[in-house]
C-alpha cells in the first residue's frame, strides 16, 4: 500500500468482544491491501470507485464479531453511498461463492455477511460488523461514491489536405484530484476500451478512446443571414458564412460505435509536406449515434454571398387577410480554387416578421417552382420553418484572364394567410 | 457516558428547605433495560427502562435526573412493574434549584425489591431508511436491500437496547427539543393543543405497549448471528424491530439491514415528458412493492434509494440515486435514473397551413378574429440498445386542438397527449401527428379532442 494512501481498509484480528472495545476506538489491526480497483466513470455526474480486498476473519461465536474499519481522510467519498460486499471465501487458490450454511443452532445463514455498520462522530470511518460462520479468508468489495475525481472528453481531428477524409481520435482525460492515491486501478467510460492505468493522486491522465481512421468528412458553408448578421459595412446585404466539418456519426461513415460526448475538439489539416496546420477548435456537442457531428471552423472569406430581396408584393385575400410573395435573390461569388457546398439557412419566420409583421405562430409558406432557381436542393432538417437551400459553386476559374463568375439563384415563395 | 440517573434516597428528607441543602445519601440502581421506540417523521423517540429498587413500606423518595440530555421533563413516567397495586406515586416534585431533575414521592405498602419502569421522551435519536439495489447486466431482476441508520445524537448512551423503528407521521404539537430546553413560566396550554397532546400521548403509549410481542421474541436472539428485522402492522403505523439488543452511544449512528429481496424483476421505461423532465428521454425502473416482487412485507419508508448495475465485467456501474417517498405495500416503485445516451428522441413541425378564417367587421373593413392552424409533426424516437424498450411519450398542447395521428394515441387528461409503443432493438419508430388548433374566435374549448385518421 502506498504511503499516500488515504482510504484504509482495518480488519479487527480480535473479535468484538465487548462493545466498549469498539467505541473507544482502540484498534488491533491487520491492513489487508488493495487487491484490484476499478473506477468507473460512465455515470457522467458520479465516480464509483470499487476495491477488493482480500480480508481474514475469525469464526463469530455468541460474544461478538469481526470488525472492519474503514477510515479515510482529506478525500471527499460520499459516506452515505459505501457498499461492502463479500465475494467469495477462500478456497485453496481460488475463491468460491459465499454459500448458505447452518449454525450450530441450526440457523440458516450467509456462511460470511454484514451485520451492522457504525459511523462513529466526527470521523471519516466507519466500523463494520462481520458475521463469519468459519474463520476464512474472504474476498470483499468496497464501493464508494467519490468527488473530485473527473471525466473530460476531447477530440482531436486531422482532415487529410483535400479535405474529404478526417482522422478523429476521441480522448477521456481523467483528473484525480479525490485526494487518493488509486494505484494501479482500471478506469472505464461506460464505453469504447477498459484500461489499466497507474493512478496517483493529483495525476491526470489522457488516454485514446477511440480513434475513427479515415472518416468521409463534409466541409460545409453556411449562410444564416439572420443569426450571423452583415459581412462589413462595406458588404452591407452579405452575411458572413461559417465553415465547419460535418461528420456522420454511423457505421456507414466508419463511426457510430457509440455517442460521441461532449468535449473540445481540436482541428489539423496535413499540409502535404509531412506536417500539420491548425485550423481551429470547437465544443462538439453531444452526438448521438447517426446523428452529424459539427465542427465550426471559423468564417471563410473567399465566398461571398449577396442576399436581396428582389419582389415583395402584398395580395389581399379577404378584409385583412393577404398573401405575400417574396423573391430571394443569392449573388455568389466563390473565389476558392476548388469547387464547394454553399448552405444558406432561410428563416422563414422573420422574414414573415420582418416584411409583413406576422406575429401569429410558425408562418405558412409555399415554394414557387416558377422562379425558384432548379439548382437548388432544399432539406428541412431542423423543420418546415428553416428550409436550407443547398447551392453548389464551381471552383474560381485557372485562367488569369477570366473573372469570378457570380452565380445567382433565386428562391421565390407566398407567405400565406397573413394578417 | 450515563447521564440519566435514578436515586433512590435513604436520608429521610420531610422539608423542602431540608433538600435544598442538598445532602443526599443514595443508591444507583442501574438499568436492568432499556427499549428505544424511535419515530422517523418526528423528532421523538420514547425510552422506556427497566431498574430494580428496593421500597421500604411508608413514603419512598426517588431522584430522577437527566442533565445535559434532551428528554422532555413533562414525559417522564414512573410505574411499578411488580406490586403494582401496592405502590403508587403520591406526587412529583420538579426543584427549583436543580434543573433536569425530579422526585417521586412514591406510597409503598411493599417492602422489599421491586422492578419499576420509567418512561419517558427524548429527542436527539433519528433513524432513516436507505436502499441499495443491484441490477443484473441483463436488467431484467435485481437484488434490492433497504436499511436502517439509527443515529444517537441525544446525549445519552443506550447500551443494549431494545430498538423499534415507527413508521408513520405522527402529530406533534410541540416539538420535544424545544420542551427539553424550556424552563421557567409558560403560557397556559391551548385546549386543543392539550387534548391533542394527551391523544397523541396515548396513541403512542398504546402502540407501543401492543407491540411488545416481537420485541420479546427477538430478545432471545444470539449476538453476532446476523440479525432479521421483525415487521409488524399496527394501527396506522408500521414497526420494525431489530432483533436483539443494539448499543449505538451517543454521537454514533449505526446502519443495519432491515430487508433484502433476491430476483426482483423490473421493467424499464423511457419516458419524454419534456414539461416535467427536460428536453430528453429518460429512463424509469418500475417494480411494485409487492409478493411478486419478493417484497411486500411492510411498507418501505421514506429514503434513499441508490441503483448500481452490474456491468458484466465484474463490477459495478452507478445507475443514480432517487429520494424514495414512502411505499404502501402492494404500491409501485418508480425510480428515475437519468437520461440514456443511446435512447435519441426529436420532434420537428414540418408544416403549418391556415384555415377556416372567421372575419369581423368593422364599417366596410373586415378584419380576421378567428382562424384554424393544421401543423404537421414529425416525432421520433431512435433506440441503440440491444433490446427493445417501451416508450411513453406526453406532450402538451394548449388551447383547443384537435390531435390525430395513426399511432394508438390517449390522453392523459383534457390537454395532455399519451403514446406508449415498443421501440424494437437498434430501430425506431416514428410517430407523425397532425394537429388543428382553433385560434382567436374559433377557439371553443381550451382541450384536446383526439380524431380519427392520419
Amino acid at each position: 500500500m502506498s504511503i499516500y494512501n488515504k482510504c484504509s481498509v482495518v480488519c479487527a484480528a480480535l473479535l468484538l468482544t465487548l462493545q466498549p472495545f469498539v467505541w473507544a476506538r482502540i484498534k488491533l489491526a491487520t491492513l489487508p491491501q488493495r487487491e484490484r480497483v476499478e473506477i468507473q466513470l460512465d455515470n457522467g455526474r458520479y465516480t464509483l470507485v470499487e476495491e477488493e480486498r482480500i480480508v481474514t476473519l475469525l469464526k463469530s461465536t455468541a460474544q461478538g464479531n469481526n470488525l472492519i474499519d474503514f477510515a479515510w481522510s482529506n478525500t471527499q467519498i460520499d459516506k452515505n453511498s459505501i457498499q461492502f460486499r463479500p465475494l467469495g471465501i477462500s478456497e485453496g487458490d481460488k475463491f468460491r461463492p459465499i454459500k448458505k450454511a447452518k449454525t450450530a443452532a441450526g440457523q440458516e445463514v450467509d456462511e460470511v455477511s454484514v451485520i451492522n455498520v457504525a459511523y462513529p462522530p466526527n470521523e471519516n470511518a466507519l466500523v463494520w460488523e462481520v458475521y463469519a460462520l468459519e474463520g476464512c479468508a474472504v474476498k470483499v468489495r468496497v464501493s464508494y461514491l467519490i468527488g473530485n475525481f473527473n471525466r473530460i472528453f476531447s477530440y482531436r481531428a486531422l482532415a487529410n489536405k483535400d479535405e474529404t477524409l478526417l482522422t478523429l481520435k476521441n480522448f477521456m482525460k481523467v483528473q484525480n484530484y479525490a485526494g487518493e492515491d488509486f494505484g494501479s486501478a482500471g478506469v472505464w467510460a461506460g464505453f469504447a476500451e477498459r484500461f489499466e492505468k497507474w493512478i496517483g493522486q493529483q495525476d491526470e491522465m489522457l488516454m485514446l478512446l477511440q480513434a475513427f481512421v479515415d472518416v468521409p468528412v463534409k466541409k460545409t458553408y453556411l449562410f444564416d443571414w439572420y443569426t450571423y448578421g452583415q459581412l462589413n459595412a462595406d458588404k452591407p446585404f452579405a452575411s458572413r458564412i461559417l465553415m465547419y466539418y460535418v461528420l456522420d456519426n454511423d457505421k456507414k461513415n466508419k463511426m457510430g460505435l457509440f455517442p460521441l460526448q461532449p468535449g473540445k475538439a481540436r482541428i489539423f489539416i496535413q499540409d502535404g509536406k509531412g506536417g500539420e496546420a491548425f485550423l481551429g477548435e470547437d465544443w462538439a456537442r453531444f452526438t448521438p449515434i447517426d446523428d452529424e457531428m459539427k465542427l465550426y471552423l471559423g468564417e471563410v472569406q473567399d465566398v461571398v454571398c449577396t442576399r436581396t430581396i428582389e419582389k415583395n408584393e402584398r395580395k389581399t385575400v379577404r378584409g385583412n387577410l393577404f398573401d405575400q410573395e417574396i423573391i430571394v435573390k443569392y449573388e455568389i461569388e466563390n473565389f476558392k480554387d476548388k469547387p464547394c457546398t454553399l448552405r444558406m439557412l432561410e428563416q422563414m419566420n422573420r422574414i414573415a416578421q420582418e416584411y409583413a409583421g406576422f406575429s401569429h405562430g410558425d408562418v405558412e409558406w409555399e415554394k414557387k417552382i416558377i422562379g425558384t432557381s432548379r439548382d437548388i436542393t432544399f432539406s428541412y432538417d431542423d423543420g418546415g420553418v428553416l428550409p436550407v437551400l443547398q447551392v453548389e459553386l464551381p471552383a474560381r476559374p485557372k485562367e488569369k484572364d477570366k473573372k469570378v463568375e457570380k452565380k445567382i439563384f433565386r428562391f421565390h415563395f407566398t407567405l400565406k394567410n397573413m394578417w | 457516558m450515563n447521564k440519566i440517573f435514578i436515586f433512590a434516597l435513604f436520608a429521610m428528607i420531610f422539608s423542602a428547605s431540608l433538600w435544598a441543602g442538598n445532602i443526599d445519601l443514595v443508591t444507583l440502581p442501574s438499568r436492568e433495560g432499556v427499549q428505544l421506540t424511535i419515530y422517523n417523521s418526528e423528532d421523538i423517540t420514547l425510552v422506556k427502562e427497566w431498574r430494580f429498587i428496593t421500597m421500604k413500606k411508608g413514603l419512598n423518595k426517588l431522584q430522577f435526573s437527566w442533565a445535559n440530555t434532551l428528554i422532555d421533563p413533562t414525559s417522564v413516567e414512573f410505574r411499578p412493574v411488580e406490586h403494582a397495586s401496592e405502590i403508587e406515586v403520591a406526587d412529583t416534585t420538579y426543584p427549583g434549584q436543580k434543573p433536569q431533575h425530579l422526585i417521586w414521592n412514591i406510597r409503598s405498602q411493599f417492602e422489599g425489591q421491586v422492578k419499576v419502569e420509567v418512561m419517558y421522551f427524548t429527542s436527539g435519536l433519528s433513524w432513516h431508511m436507505d436502499y441499495v439495489a443491484i441490477t443484473n447486466p441483463e436488467d431484467t431482476d435485481m437484488k434490492f436491500e433497504g436499511f436502517v441508520r439509527v443515529t444517537n445524537n441525544s446525549g445519552e448512551e443506550y447500551e443494549n437496547a431494545q430498538v423499534r423503528l415507527i413508521v408513520g407521521k405522527i402529530n406533534l404539537v410541540e416539538k420535544i427539543a424545544e420542551l427539553a430546553r424550556r424552563r421557567g413560566l409558560q403560557a397556559p396550554p391551548q385546549p386543543p393543543s392539550e387534548q391533542y397532546d394527551d391523544m397523541e400521548k396515548e396513541s403512542i403509549m398504546d402502540a407501543v405497549s401492543k407491540a411488545e410481542a416481537p420485541m420479546k421474541r427477538a430478545s432471545g436472539m444470539l449476538s453476532s448471528a446476523p440479525k432479521a428485522v421483525v415487521k409488524e402492522g399496527l394501527s396506522e403505523y408500521f414497526i420494525f424491530t431489530i432483533e436483539g439488543e443494539e448499543t449505538v452511544p451517543n454521537g454514533w449512528s449505526k446502519r443495519m439491514r432491515a430487508l433484502k429481496a433476491d430476483d426482483v424483476k423490473f421493467d424499464i421505461v423511457y419516458r419524454m415528458r419534456s414539461f416535467e423532465y427536460g428536453p430528453r428521454p429518460v429512463r424509469f425502473l418500475i417494480w411494485n412493492n409487492d409478493e411478486k416482487h419478493n417484497l411486500g412485507d411492510s411498507p418501505l419508508p421514506d429514503g434513499r434509494v441508490r441503483i448500481f448495475r452490474d456491468n458484466g465485467r465484474d463490477g459495478l456501474s452507478f445507475l443514480g440515486e432517487k429520494d424514495l417517498n414512502y411505499v404502501p405495500i402492494k404500491a409501485e416503485i418508480e425510480v428515475n435514473i437519468g437520461e440514456d445516451d443511446f435512447v435519441v428522441y426529436k420532434a420537428l413541425k414540418m408544416s403549418s397551413k391556415r384555415s377556416n378564417f372567421h372575419f369581423y367587421t368593422s364599417g366596410s373593413s373586415e378584419y380576421v378574429d378567428g382562424w384554424d392552424e393544421e401543423q404537421n409533426w414529425a416525432e421520433e424516437v431512435r433506440n441503440y440498445r440491444d433490446k427493445p424498450i417501451v416508450f411513453e411519450l406526453r406532450r402538451i398542447w394548449d388551447g383547443d386542438v384537435d390531435y390525430a395521428s395513426e399511432v394508438k394515441t390517449t390522453l392523459f387528461d383534457y390537454r395532455t397527449t399519451e403514446v406508449k409503443f415498443t421501440v424494437p432493438a437498434r430501430g425506431k419508430n416514428a410517430i407523425p401527428a397532425r394537429v388543428v388548433v382553433h385560434n382567436g374566435s374559433n377557439a371553443k374549448q381550451s382541450r384536446v379532442e383526439l380524431k380519427e385518421g392520419k
